[in-house]
């Protein structure tokens, strides 16, 4: 699993999934938690990551926000070369299948069904991580 | 032109619950959905509504609470106690009835109805009613739970 001390971003437009999300992390043990509010006002913060050498270590982001969607940001963070390969879960409340084929092609790392069980979330996270793992 | 009947609404209704037990922890029963003819007895506090659209029909469906019962909800979903509906409880509203349409739009979507995408909106205050968009019945479906009575109401033009 991510070492509890894993920089974590939630990227998602309301408030209240922040909240669960950062709820479901906090009972997990992660304690590094920063939180934006849709694609848009993540880059930056995602940019400082790369900058000051500290990059998230996972995201943690919705699908559907205004001004920059989660599927767009993904594209974006794949497109970085620094960042490239940082484990992304995508949140969705839609699930259709259409969706689905597009963020496996632009190489989402999991994705995540509202609504969703502390369980779930726990056991989204730990596929997450193994994908992202060396074998 | 799809009718109000039992394939489309079951999809909302087993929304609901399938979204309150698993995000809230917080078990629901529906009961008989009826046409909305009366007031309901229990007051309204806050209803979150969202639209239907699609290339054949246009409607609304909205999700409304008594106080009592929302904040019950949202202390079970994010784990804070509230004792009043702040500005920041009233996006809980938002958050469920957004879980709500994207479980049931899938199941709708998958039978042909191609419901479009849509962002919910919030209505506040003391003892309120909901007024849809249409002069078409509406079908009010009240939910008992251990903390009171709630309604989804949907209502097709």
């Amino acid at each position: 699993m991510f070492a509890p001390e894993t920089k974590i971003l939630v990227v998602d437009d309301m408030i209240t999934m922040r909240k669960i999300v950062r709820k479901n992390l906090s009972e997990l043990g992660f304690k590094e938690i920063k939180e934006a509010d849709d694609g848009a006002t993540a880059w930056p913060l995602i940019e400082v990551g790369i900058a000051t050498k500290q990059p998230y270590g996972l995201i943690v982001c919705d699908w559907n926000m205004p001004t920059m969607k989660g599927i767009d940001l993904l594209k974006k963070v794949r497109a970085h070369i620094e960042i490239a390969k940082t484990p992304f879960l995508l949140v969705t409340a839609e699930a259709e299948i259409g969706q689905i084929s597009e963020a496996i092609s632009a190489g989402v790392s999991d994705y995540l069904v509202k609504p969703f069980s502390s369980s779930v979330f726990s056991s989204k996270l730990e596929a997450v991580w193994k994908k992202a793992s060396p074998k | 032109m799809p009718k109000l009947d039992v394939e489309f609404l079951n999809p909302f209704i087993d929304g609901t619950i399938e979204t309150l037990k698993v995000q809230c922890s917080f078990d629901a029963t529906a009961g008989k959905a009826h046409l909305k003819d009366h007031i309901p007895e229990s007051s309204i506090d806050i209803a979150a509504v969202i639209g239907l659209a699609s290339p054949a029909f246009k409607g609304s469906i909205a999700i409304c609470f008594p106080k009592v019962v929302f904040l019950a909800l949202m202390e079970r979903m994010l784990g804070e106690k509230h004792t009043e509906i702040t500005k920041e409880l009233e996006d809980g509203a938002s958050e469920l009835l957004n879980i709500i349409f994207g479980q049931a739009k899938r199941v709708l979507n998958q039978k042909g109805y191609s419901i479009e995408k849509a962002i919910p909106t919030i209505v506040r205050g003391d003892n309120m009613q909901v007024r849809h968009l249409t002069v078409k019945p509406i079908l009010m479906v009240p939910f008992q739970t251990a903390m009171g009575e709630f309604f989804i109401e949907i209502a097709l033009e």
